[in-house]
């Protein structure tokens, strides 16, 4: 048996739920255990399952829709959105830009050149085509 | 058969099969809960807690002991109107189980898991339970329900001045009433309101929350989805053939009230024994063959902790009313017992419930009047 994919919420995290949903999701997405085109549960039952509000769930989908990981499906549900074939000139500035601050910090925090590029490949090799 | 005998068969029913029922209770439950308190997969199976089972089990052995004495002694020495004396066994029976509940429900309070859980974890898959028997089981409600009001509304004017009220064992009426709208429509309005209430719930019952134990490879998930499809597929089963007997025994009622009828036709009589093999033998199959929530099905992962409300202590009040208003379930599975419990919290589960309440409180109300 497949052990299903499960959505873990830690009230200690410090983190807020939606972001930990999404980011559960997103993690997800990028390696590859949930491939595009999978089903998300509903809103309602994934608030159901979890026992938060129901915006929390779908504060979670939004953001997940705005960063191009699902698409929503009315009541119904949502699934797993395909990759975008090419980045939009707006998306990769942004990313790009966010990249760099990520990189920055890491710098900051004592990274050399080589763990930021161990690190970068190590990302790479997660990320399922 | 004499009334004493089928007294007699009442009471030996009450004990042996409601008893039963109540009996297994404890070694049906989702593992890590004693007598409605969380306490931990691990002390669940400890000392403590055996000793405190063993203790429930003792009193409800003397419950049932007590139930079953005090109807027979009513029984041979006629003490009372006849049927008091398989009505003080049901009595006996449920205010001993709630007494036997409440004092272990006590004695398990110390054990309980300290504080609430701090993670909560949800399945990403998205196979629901399939709602087919649930749906049949509205469908056939509302046309059985609607076909017995529309029969009794259609023939209400050709009735008689007074219409049979009650039937005896053999069929035939035993009672009349002044024709009124509640002699004549009570039995109609009862097939409709009640069978299509509960169909509603059966269909609920496949979107209630699922309870997962994490980690545990997707065992507990497998369990919950099972239970839920049996609970729910029972419940519309036994909607199915409760119309059929209630939308019968209305037009029966109906047609004996017209002389087009000598009185309940013979098919009734197994329509009822359907429905109490139905109701009865589905309950305690589905309790020794599933578990409460799957509890006997998810065994192999039994020692992965359970998530969510149904492991936080802080939510129940004594271990029977789950009450989050943070929580958006209507249905939750029952700590201890069978089946499910509405969140207290959430306000479309009380208005389901008040709903379903002033239904049963009219039928009873109506049947007391007329």
């Amino acid at each position: 048996m497949v052990a299903p994919l499960v959505v873990v919420l830690d009230r200690d995290a410090g983190e807020a739920a939606y972001e930990q949903i999404a980011s559960q999701i997103r993690e997800a997405v990028a390696t590859g255990a949930l491939v595009p085109g999978s089903p998300l549960p509903g809103v309602r039952t994934l608030a159901t399952d979890l026992g938060v509000n129901f915006n929390t769930v779908a504060r979670a989908y939004r953001v997940l829709e705005e960063q191009g990981f699902v698409i929503i499906r009315d009541r119904s549900g949502a699934e797993v959105a395909t990759p975008a074939a090419r980045a939009s000139r707006q998306a990769r500035a942004m990313l790009e830009r966010e990249l760099w601050e990520v990189m920055a910090r890491m710098r900051q925090a004592g990274f050399s050149e080589r763990d930021l590029r161990k690190a970068a490949e190590s990302c790479l090799d997660r990320l399922k085509e | 058969m004499s009334e004493t005998t089928v007294l007699a068969l009442i009471i030996v029913f009450e004990v042996l099969l409601v008893g039963g029922m109540l009996l297994i209770q404890p070694f049906v439950v989702r593992r890590g809960l004693v007598f409605g308190v969380y306490v931990g997969e691990a002390a669940a199976e400890g000392d403590e807690a055996r000793a405190i089972r063993r203790g429930w089990l003792a009193t409800m052995v003397a419950t049932l002991a007590a139930a079953g004495g005090l109807g027979g002694l009513m029984l041979a020495l006629k003490l009372g109107p006849p049927p008091l004396a398989a009505l003080v066994p049901a009595i006996v029976l449920v205010l001993g189980s709630y007494g036997a509940y409440i004092r272990a429900h006590l004695r398990a309070r110390p054990l309980a898991a300290p504080g609430a859980p701090t993670t909560a974890a949800a399945t990403l898959s998205t196979a629901d339970p399939s709602l087919t028997l649930p749906l049949t089981s509205l469908a056939v409600a509302l046309a059985g329900g609607l076909a017995a009001v529309a029969y009794a509304w259609v023939s209400y004017p050709d009735l008689p001045p007074q219409v049979p009220t009650h039937f005896g064992p053999s069929g035939r009426p035993d009672a009349w009433s002044p024709r009124s709208f509640s002699s004549v429509m009570l039995l109609p309005l009862t097939t409709l309101l009640l069978g299509t209430a509960m169909a509603v719930m059966a269909c609920l019952m496949t979107r209630a929350k699922r309870a997962i134990r994490h980690p545990d490879g997707g065992i507990s998930l497998a369990a919950q989805q099972r239970f839920r499809q049996v609970s729910a597929n029972y419940l519309a089963l036994v909607v199915i053939v409760m119309t059929a007997m209630l939308a019968l025994m209305s037009i029966f009622a109906i047609r004996t009230g017209l002389g087009l009828a000598a009185g309940m036709p013979p098919a009734l009589m197994a329509l009822v024994a359907v429905l109490l093999v139905v109701a009865v033998g589905g309950g305690l199959y589905i309790a020794l063959r599933y578990g409460q929530g799957g509890a006997r099905l998810e065994r192999p992962a039994a020692s992965a902790p359970l998530t969510n409300g149904l492991a936080d202590n802080s939510r129940w009040v004594l271990g029977i009313f789950y009450v989050n208003r943070d929580d958006p379930s209507i249905f939750v599975e029952k700590r201890f017992g069978i089946g499910y419990t509405i969140n207290f919290g959430n306000p479309k589960a009380i208005a389901l419930v008040v709903a379903f309440l002033a239904i049963v409180a009219y039928i009873v109300v109506a049947g007391v009047t007329i």
